[in-house]
């Protein structure tokens, strides 16, 4: 009987004594945070793939109590991640502007020729180191995928050597930027209908197109025939700039090359 | 040779509680990707064990052998672990939230790891004094972290390595845990019998 007093008494006074302990430490070691940065955790796709500019999706949840990140600061989640994020912080849900990725080359394996057979790693980057590649054309895609493999949506597919961006996949999160050793793709916004110039090569004439069957040959029509003065030549590369640029497509009927191409995102 | 050190290398070394005894293999395995993360296991680890056999000590001594109570030494021990294991994860959560981030799941995780319970039910089984029991905690953390440290080294050298497709992961990890047992071996007889 004895020892039923004497196990349940010490036992009981060690776990009061570690209860005592906990509920002080409980109350000394709290740590103040916002319920409403778990709540916007929680919204976030947490991919944590940092195109927002914050290191990880805690760190932008943490901006956005904060007030240091607007609410449509996450361009991955899309429309719905932002409405519930102004839910969470009680403001006017805004419009998410999300930017592409598009490539500046429309050359596929074809239409490119090469200046050498190319033995070595299979990664652009790699083949831009060794004397510029093997395609004859210095500016354009070489056609090895890093942009695929670096895309973390998937968004990029390789179609015979050509990067083929999906535009409900891309995100504009900018890592297929970075990756391109040509540094030939671009962030921009889009409208339902675009024309850009899917070309970066600074040759001209008769060299641009030796290299390249799509090349941008400086040849000035689409310049002369744009009514909005949208387009321009500039170091033998026709540029439509997307502000002024009405859509009107003259551009691209005139374009002897294809090089102008017509862009339909939804 | 001082029989606190003798014990302190033993816990280190020659019986090492992860590599001999096969004790605390979770984070072992689970912790070693990175050696940052590695390194703070470790030390969260060594902490809690210090302070577990500082506090074991007293209440084995004085209430389980003191008034004879024997069969309660598990309930007691899982009782100081559990409750040692919370004070130090709400202290890690206020002083280094990155750290609280990174160690994630495997910091409550402790409170399960059976190098703890080991060391709890060793002190009273090897009649340790205070100062030997502390000693002996503190010489099993470091004997742990000094472990995940060479795992968590040898596994980020492993990412450039080429191996087999099969053995990816947890297979390679436990074929290097094997051979790093078998290495530690090497060390019996460096101080006699411990």
């Amino acid at each position: 009987m004895n020892l039923i007093i004497l196990a349940t008494l010490s036992m009981g006074g060690l776990a009061a004594f570690f209860a005592f302990m906990l509920s002080v430490a409980h109350s000394k070691l709290k740590v103040e945070e916002d319920p409403r940065v778990e709540k916007i955790l929680d919204a976030l796709p947490g991919a944590n793939c940092g195109a927002c500019g914050f290191a990880s999706c805690h760190a932008l949840a943490e901006a956005i109590v904060k007030g240091e990140a607007d609410v449509n600061a996450c361009m991955v989640g899309g429309s719905e991640t932002v409405k519930q994020i102004s839910k969470i912080m009680g403001v006017e849900s805004k419009a998410v502007t999300r930017k592409l990725a598009f490539v500046l080359c429309g050359a596929t394996a074809n239409d490119r020729s090469k200046k050498a057979i190319y033995q070595g790693v299979e990664t652009c980057r790699a083949a831009n180191l060794l004397m510029g590649g093997d395609t004859a054309c210095q500016y354009g895609c070489l056609g090895f995928g890093d942009c695929e493999k670096a895309c973390p949506f998937k968004a990029i597919k390789m179609i015979d050597g050509l990067p083929h961006i999906d535009p409900s996949r891309c995100t504009g999160c900018g890592k297929c930027v970075q990756v391109c050793p040509r540094q030939i793709i671009i962030l921009e916004y889009f409208e339902d209908l675009n024309y850009r110039v899917k070309c970066s090569s600074l040759d001209r004439g008769k060299k641009a197109r030796e290299v390249c069957k799509k090349a941008c040959i400086a040849c000035g029509r689409c310049a002369k025939s744009c009514p909005f003065e949208a387009c321009w030549v500039d170091n033998n590369l026709a540029h439509i700039d997307p502000q002024n640029c009405q859509q009107c497509g003259v551009c691209f009927l005139v374009c002897p090359t294809g090089a102008i191409v017509e862009v339909q995102n939804k | 040779m001082p029989k606190i050190i003798l014990i302190l290398l033993g816990a280190v070394l020659v019986n090492n509680f992860v590599l001999r005894y096969f004790l605390g293999i979770c984070p072992f395995l689970g912790v070693t990707g990175r050696v940052e993360s590695a390194t703070a296991m470790g030390f969260a680890t060594t902490f809690v064990m210090t302070l577990t056999a500082a506090i074991v000590w007293p209440v084995n001594h004085f209430i389980i052998q003191g008034l004879n109570l024997p069969f309660l030494e598990y309930v007691s021990d899982i009782l100081i672990i559990a409750s040692l294991v919370q004070l130090i994860e709400m202290f890690v959560r206020k002083t280094s939230p990155a750290l609280y981030r990174a160690l994630g799941i495997y910091l409550p995780l402790i409170t399960t790891n059976c190098s703890i319970l080991f060391l709890a039910l060793f002190i009273p089984l090897r009649n340790y004094g205070f100062l030997e029991s502390v000693v002996f905690g503190f010489g099993a953390g470091l004997g742990f972290t000094l472990v995940m440290l060479i795992m968590s080294g040898i596994r980020e050298e492993l990412d450039f390595a080429d191996v087999p497709k099969s053995l990816r992961g947890a297979p390679i990890t436990l074929i290097i845990a094997g051979l790093l047992a078998l290495a530690f071996m090497g060390f019996t007889g460096l101080i006699g019998t411990a």
